[in-house]
């Protein structure tokens, strides 16, 4: 019991965690009320991020600064079939809930590795999927049913025990182009989801279903009609109907606020905006959503008239702080145009933003937020050099926010691209981009995990990497920050340092997301790797 | 974005030139359009999706003209520039039909793979034109051949090129051919000579035409006349 430092002086977690040495006599159900209090039943892993705040963040000590070197593997799964493996698992009451290329959920025994059940379902072979990886982030838990989305425009509810189909809703019809990646977010009773397809010149949407009937509650487009507030930023043509603004990456919650942030993506098409001349609302945004009506109670625009394809999809984090002497509830991003953002969550004030990566297309931000661009960053027929790159200086995988430090990590990518304009004809499901680019890559790229004040986002420390991975994060209250690298390593880092622990050699880009559990009294770290998920014990 | 590698007009660089009548690789329309949308990965040569339906049309048509523009970029007399090949003693570091050492690249296809311009340029100055992305390993885009000097914490130096590399360690090959695996917290320097490379430059021991020779000589490997 020596990992739940924080449940000793809670009896109550203190019995659950009880229940775990035995082993699971009834499997319990995964109510709303825990979701709530995630963080405080630290042995499990309940939502994607950790927790509804995003913090990719774990209490558990067990594994620290002093016995980090001796970690070494418990057991790996390996995947049924290869693909690109980004998923970040959901752990309760002994299983481990992980999805596998492109839309497999397999629940695996924490204790042995050994798979209990898995489920696939028929995807058409001439699936539509523009502008990512065949990928699957991860499923949500809410009650006895697991969630997850398809790359066939699906979301399924799973029952949690065997993995029969509850139920099936087509969220969006695929043959446009609308595919989901992302994990859910599960709320009270409620299912959130976002859709991927901006290449195909979607129109995005955040969609509430109702859990236990699949049933959609509310859908809020990311792109507002002719005549609705924001819809003046399109110009005059039809440009909003193909404008992109996707919702692929899960979303945070503030209870006491009764708030759901989701963020939003590139406006298409990406390179070229000849057909969207204006801000393009709500497109590279966060909403601040109503999670009974998903009506829109605040929004802030991160790139306005984006065309660099800088999606700020990016997981957004919820921490309290202390700015100019008064207590804040804020929001932040690092997002994928270079620039680290802090915001009041409560209503969308913009407090900070600072470059966190190289960045050549602004010269700053003004008072309220908005990039004060430079000139000749736009692409062109013969190639325009801007940083950051297309895939952003972030991406979707995860930041982590430790409350101990105070610091939100980020693996921050060194890297530009030439961007190149080309036409953009609309078709249904097919391409919708209006250019390209080239990457800068090789040893003329590089990474690096900084550790940045989540209030100034001044950096305390970085860590270089070799190369512009996709290295999602996690922290924990054993003074670690845990990481990976695209050539294979997977380490552990001094939390308020950045100095190297530990570390290992996986043999395949470490894609996955990290989180940490803990079953028989003994605390673990999974983590994704090539097409294997590793799970690693001291 | 395809001069990059393939030169203007298609006279080829670090990839392999296109104004040839006919494309190994890529003989006709249907081929070439899925190259162009396929890539080639394991040689470097990345996949082109984000083109609309006109633009892939126009870009095929245009890679199929290459090979009507007649041009011949190599002048040398290749008979002869295989004698440069054996007297300089090129056959010691690169590998031809099977035949030779490995330090360097084998050229046994290269003058399928590179354009006449970039072999003269990797004779006159090796180090200005070291292959990246032409290898399954390292991974794409990286410098191939990449001359390292490591001095280690115990004051001992190696020398070599990279093979390999992560966040934690280096792989190097010296020239006497050993394999050196290094943890880099054990170095205290690593420096990366980008811009060198262990291959000497030959600009001052080919005298008069048998520079030109010797690109033809290299330019025909791999059946390419």
């Amino acid at each position: 019991m020596t990992y739940l430092v924080a449940a000793l002086r809670r009896p109550v977690i203190a019995a659950i965690a009880l229940v775990g040495l035995c082993g699971p006599a009834v499997l319990a159900q995964v109510s709303y009320q825990r979701l709530l209090k995630a963080e405080s039943e630290p042995q499990n892993w309940l939502t994607y991020a950790g927790s509804y705040k995003s913090h990719r963040y774990s209490p558990l000590t067990q594994i620290n600064k002093q016995n980090a070197s001796q970690l070494k593997i418990a057991w790996a799964y390996q995947m049924q079939r290869a693909g690109v493996v980004e998923t970040s698992p959901i752990v309760a009451d002994g299983i481990m809930y992980l999805t596998e290329p492109p839309s497999t959920v397999t629940a695996l025994d924490v204790r042995s590795g050994r798979p209990l059940w898995s489920y696939t379902p028929d995807i058409p072979r001439d699936v539509i999927i523009i502008g990512s990886p065949p990928v699957n982030r991860g499923v949500a838990i809410l009650d006895d049913s697991v969630y997850f989305g398809t790359v066939h425009g699906h979301l399924i509810a799973l029952d949690a025990k065997s993995g029969i189909v509850r139920w099936d809703a087509t969220v969006e019809d695929n043959k446009h182009g609308f595919y989901l990646t992302l994990a859910p977010l599960a709320l009270d009773g409620k299912i959130i989801v976002g859709v991927s397809g901006a290449e195909t010149g979607i129109r995005g949407f955040v969609d509430a279903y109702d859990a236990k009937t699949g049933k959609l509650v509310w859908r809020t487009y990311t792109i507002p009609a002719p005549g609705e507030p924001g819809s003046d930023t399109w110009g005059k043509g039809d440009g909003w109907k193909s404008g992109g603004g996707s919702t692929w990456l899960t979303g945070s919650f503030d209870p006491d606020l009764n708030l759901l942030y989701w963020a939003t993506g590139n406006p298409a098409p990406d390179w070229n905006t000849e057909n969207r001349p204006g801000d393009n609302l709500y497109t590279d945004s966060v909403l601040a959503l109503d999670p009974s009506s998903g009506k829109i109670k605040w929004h802030f625009q991160f790139t306005p008239e984006d065309v660099h394809d800088w999606d700020a999809n990016e997981t957004l984090v919820l921490f309290d702080a202390q700015i100019g002497g008064r207590a804040r509830k804020v929001i932040a991003q690092a997002n994928r145009n270079g620039f680290y953002y802090v915001l009041d969550r409560a209503t969308g004030e913009f407090l900070t933003g600072v470059p966190y990566a190289k960045q050549t297309w602004a010269e700053g931000l003004d008072a309220k937020g908005r990039p004060i661009r430079k000139k000749g960053i736009a692409p062109t027929n013969e190639g325009t050099l801007v940083f950051p790159n297309i895939q952003g200086a972030s991406n979707w995988f995860s930041p982590s926010y430790s409350p101990q430090t105070n610091l939100f990590y980020q693996a921050a990518r060194e890297m530009g691209t030439v961007y190149y304009k080309g036409e953009a004809i609309y078709k249904a499901g097919t391409a919708f981009t209006g250019g390209g680019g080239r990457a800068v890559n090789g040893d003329d790229a590089s990474g690096a995990i900084r550790a940045l004040d989540a209030t100034t986002g001044k950096m305390k420390w970085e860590f270089p990497l070799l190369s512009p991975g996709f290295t999602s994060l996690l922290s924990t209250a054993g003074g670690l920050v845990f990481a990976g690298s695209q050539e294979g390593n997977f380490f552990a880092l001094d939390a308020e340092s950045g100095k190297p622990l530990w570390d290992i050699q996986l043999g395949g880009n470490v894609l996955g997301i990290p989180i940490s559990y803990a079953v028989d009294g003994k605390q673990y770290i999974a983590i994704a790797a090539g097409f294997t998920m590793f799970v690693f014990g001291t | 974005m395809c001069v990059t590698c393939h030169g203007f007009d298609g006279t080829g660089g670090m990839g392999p030139p296109l104004n040839r009548p006919k494309l190994l690789l890529a003989p006709d329309e249907a081929a070439l359009r899925n190259i162009i949308s396929e890539g080639i990965p394991d040689r470097g040569m990345p996949r082109v999706r984000r083109v609309t339906e006109n633009e892939m049309r126009q870009l095929v048509a245009y890679v199929r003209s290459l090979g009507r523009t007649n041009r011949s970029p190599v002048t040398g007399n290749a008979q002869k520039g295989r004698d440069h090949y054996a007297r300089l003693g090129c056959a010691g570091c690169h590998i031809i039909n099977g035949q030779g050492g490995s330090l360097g690249p084998q050229l046994s296809d290269i003058g399928r793979l590179r354009g006449a311009d970039y072999l003269r340029q990797a004779l006159v100055d090796p180090g200005a034109m070291l292959p990246r992305g032409t290898l399954p390993v390292p991974a794409r885009g990286y410098v191939e051949y990449l001359p390292v000097r490591v001095v280690m914490k115990d004051g001992s130096e190696v020398r070599g090129v990279r093979l390999n590399e992560d966040v934690f360690t280096i792989q190097l090959r010296e020239q006497s051919g050993a394999i050196r695996s290094i943890r880099k917290t054990n170095a205290e320097v690593i420096r990366k000579d980008a811009g060198t490379s262990l291959m000497p430059s030959f600009k001052d021991r080919l005298q008069g035409a048998e520079l030109e020779d010797l690109v033809a000589y290299l330019a025909s490997l791999g059946g390419v006349q």
